[in-house]
């Protein structure tokens, strides 16, 4: 089990509201698996996300996280988490704008202090598996958007997390580079790879062969195909 | 390599910035070129007064008159005259030089031109003990001192205040309190040295002035000319001695002379001028630290900018530390880029000025490192709240940051 949460919530001060995003979540991951999570705008999915990647913290609840309790760890024990365990893929690819490919893809051994030799070794040999070994030395702004996603998941799997998040991979490209990237995703799910994307698309999220849906921060659904 | 990459994120952050950069660290370029210019100039003028000492072949005493006091009773200032300087002179313990002076203002005519200016007698042997050196003719002699003659050397200065020129004046008569004396010699130029401009001077033969000229014997100091190697107490006792025992003064009362060191005239002014330094120099360390407010405002307007990306790199693994040190990093690169332009300027300034004035170029290396470590440091104080600000960020709301 890589996940395991009980009773998630998560409320936000808003001014004088309080927001619950989150009601009381119970998920449990297995090793392997490519889970879509569905829902409204507004349901939950990006604070859900947040609290089982390590970015956010729960307001109550507990979350274990390859048998770990999430939430007795400080500060730098979570930054060691995100950046050992876990890889984070944006809607909005979340580059670097004045780094090549290269470099974005360096970033997360640099934070886990690996040799600078050893750091441009592993990073190509991801940039050659994701299909952009030509594109190493591009800076994003040379780069299409399925391009641009494709260096955000190298960079995403280059410390080889446990899990692979993705906030709406496909959100900002067209259909024909969306399915690419998913069947990028799907390359590695085959290959062992647990991912966990959020998505609005059905054609999407029924290539997983796992669909949560979320409605006003509960599990309303959870199919396997 | 986090050093490396923080260096390299702050370079790549100020270079996409240039403009904005140059001008928030404009305060530290000012501020560091000021206190290099400053420190620059207060030790050119030191250097300054240190050749024209060196110039002197060693160190100068001079012996003035002083109060007599008898008891309580103080009875006027009681007069060096020409035969102290000879008692003195009879002294060879010290290998010392001798140079009685009487200086008076005297009218002054050549040609056309009529000027008052100061006229000094001395001894030959004065302008060795004063380090000054002929550019035309020659220098009066002994015998010309005992001959009473009537000879003169003029300062560098004067031919001109005298609207002649080198060629004119130069062995002719001149008119001084309208007797004629021939003009043998002409000094080189010697720069004022704060309380006389011996360039504006006119040397007569001491015995030609004490008689011809002043009707006295009474001189107005002693210059006492001794090398470096000679301890200053051991003369100065003996010239008490001496003084003591001519003027016939009694075991415990006081001196009716005086002695001082010209040397310490140059100390008090060193110091002088080295306060005057500290003073500015200080007051321009602090347009630096206006400086690093600059800095800490513009870095508080990248940290916010940069939210986003913030956000990313701690989803990447980067631990608060490592945005404390890539924004402080930042803003110290920010500080001493500055520091060096300054640095640049205000050496260029002082070189400028330097030569200008006609001075010795010294700038302290010290001066150089200090102002980078000191722009440095206020990058480093400045650079540390806003660095902490953005350590300090939520991943998730930095993340959702538009
Ligand atoms: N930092 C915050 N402060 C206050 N409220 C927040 C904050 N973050 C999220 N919320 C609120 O929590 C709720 C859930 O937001 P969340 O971003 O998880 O939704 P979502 O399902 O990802 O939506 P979308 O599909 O539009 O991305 C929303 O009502 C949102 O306004
Ligand atoms: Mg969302």
């Amino acid at each position: 089990m890589i996940i395991k949460t009980k009773n998630l919530t998560k409320e936000y001060e808003a001014g004088s509201q309080i927001v619950k995003a989150l009601n009381g979540i119970d998920l449990s991951v297995e090793k392997g698996e490519f889970i879509s999570i569905m829902g409204p705008s507004g349901s939950g999915k990006t604070t859900l996300m947040n609290i089982i990647g390590c970015l956010d913290s729960p307001t109550n609840g507990t979350y274990h996280l390859n048998e770990r309790s999430v939430s007795e760890l400080d500060d730098d024990e979570l930054a060691k988490i995100r950046n050992e365990e876990i890889g984070f893929v944006f809607q909005s690819f979340h580059l670097l704008p004045r780094s090549t490919a290269l470099e974005n893809v360096m970033l997360p051994l640099k934070y886990a202090g690996c040799s600078e030799n050893e750091a441009i070794k592993r990073s190509k040999k991801v940039l050659e598996n994701v299909g952009l070994q030509d594109r190493v030395k591009h800076s994003p702004s040379e780069l299409s958007g399925g391009q641009q996603q494709r260096v955000a998941i190298a960079r995403a799997l280059v410390n080889k997390p446990s899990i692979l998040f993705a906030d709406e991979p496909t959100g900002n490209l067209d259909s024909k580079t969306g399915n690419e990237v998913m069947n990028l995703f799907k390359d590695l799910n085959n290959q062992g790879q647990t991912i966990i994307i959020i998505t609005h698309e059905d054609n999407i999220a029924s290539q997983s062969n796992r669909i949560i849906t979320i409605m006003d921060g509960l599990i309303e659904s959870d199919t396997r195909n | 390599m986090l050093i490396k990459e923080s260096l390299v994120s702050a370079i790549t952050s100020i270079k996409s910035n240039a403009t904005r950069s140059f001008l928030t660290s404009l305060a530290i370029i000012i501020g560091t070129a000021a206190v290099i210019a400053v420190i620059g100039l207060g030790s050119s003028a030191e250097k300054a007064l240190e050749q024209s000492i060196d110039d002197l072949g060693g160190r100068t005493l001079y012996v003035s008159p002083g109060q007599n006091r008898r008891g309580a009773v103080t009875k006027g200032m009681i007069p060096l005259d020409i035969k102290d300087a000879e008692a003195l002179a009879r002294n060879n313990e010290h290998n010392w030089r001798i140079s009685p002076t009487i200086t008076r203002n005297r009218q002054i005519k050549f040609g056309n031109a009529n000027i008052n200016e100061r006229v000094g007698a001395y001894l030959p042997i004065h302008f060795n003990v004063r380090g000054y050196d002929l550019e035309h003719g020659r220098l009066f002699t002994e015998d010309e001192n005992y001959g009473r003659k009537r000879v003169v050397v003029i300062g560098s200065d004067v031919p001109g205040e005298l609207k002649t020129n080198v060629k004119n004046i130069l062995n002719n008569e001149i008119l001084i309190a309208g007797v004629s004396y021939k003009v043998i010699g002409i000094l080189k130029e010697e720069g004022s040295t704060g309380w006389q401009n011996p360039d504006d001077e006119l040397y007569v033969p001491l015995l030609t002035g004490a008689q011809r000229l002043f009707g006295t014997d009474k001189v107005d100091s002693i210059n006492v000319g001794i090398s470096n190697d000679h301890n200053i107490d051991a003369v100065m006792m003996t010239i008490e001695e001496i003084l003591r025992a001519k003027h016939d003064i009694g075991p415990g009362e006081d001196n009716d002379f005086r002695i001082s060191d010209y040397s310490q005239f140059a100390d008090l002014r060193r110091q002088a001028t080295g306060i005057f330094t500290a003073l500015i120099a200080g007051i321009a360390g602090i347009s630096l630290i206006v400086g690093g407010i600059g800095v800490m405002n513009i870095m508080l307007v990248s940290v916010t900018e940069r939210t986003r990306e913030i956000g990313l790199r701690k989803a990447l693994g980067a631990t608060q530390r490592v945005i404390m040190m890539q924004f402080i990093v930042e803003a110290i690169l920010l500080c001493i880029i500055g520091g060096i332009i300054g640095i640049l300027i205000g050496t260029s300034l002082l070189f400028l000025f330097a030569s200008l004035n006609d001075w010795p170029y010294a700038l302290p290396i010290s001066a150089v490192i200090g102002s980078i470590t000191f722009s440095a440091l206020v990058g480093l104080f400045f650079g540390i709240w806003p660095a902490k600000r953005a350590a300090k960020m939520d991943p998730a709301v930095s993340l959702r940051y538009e």
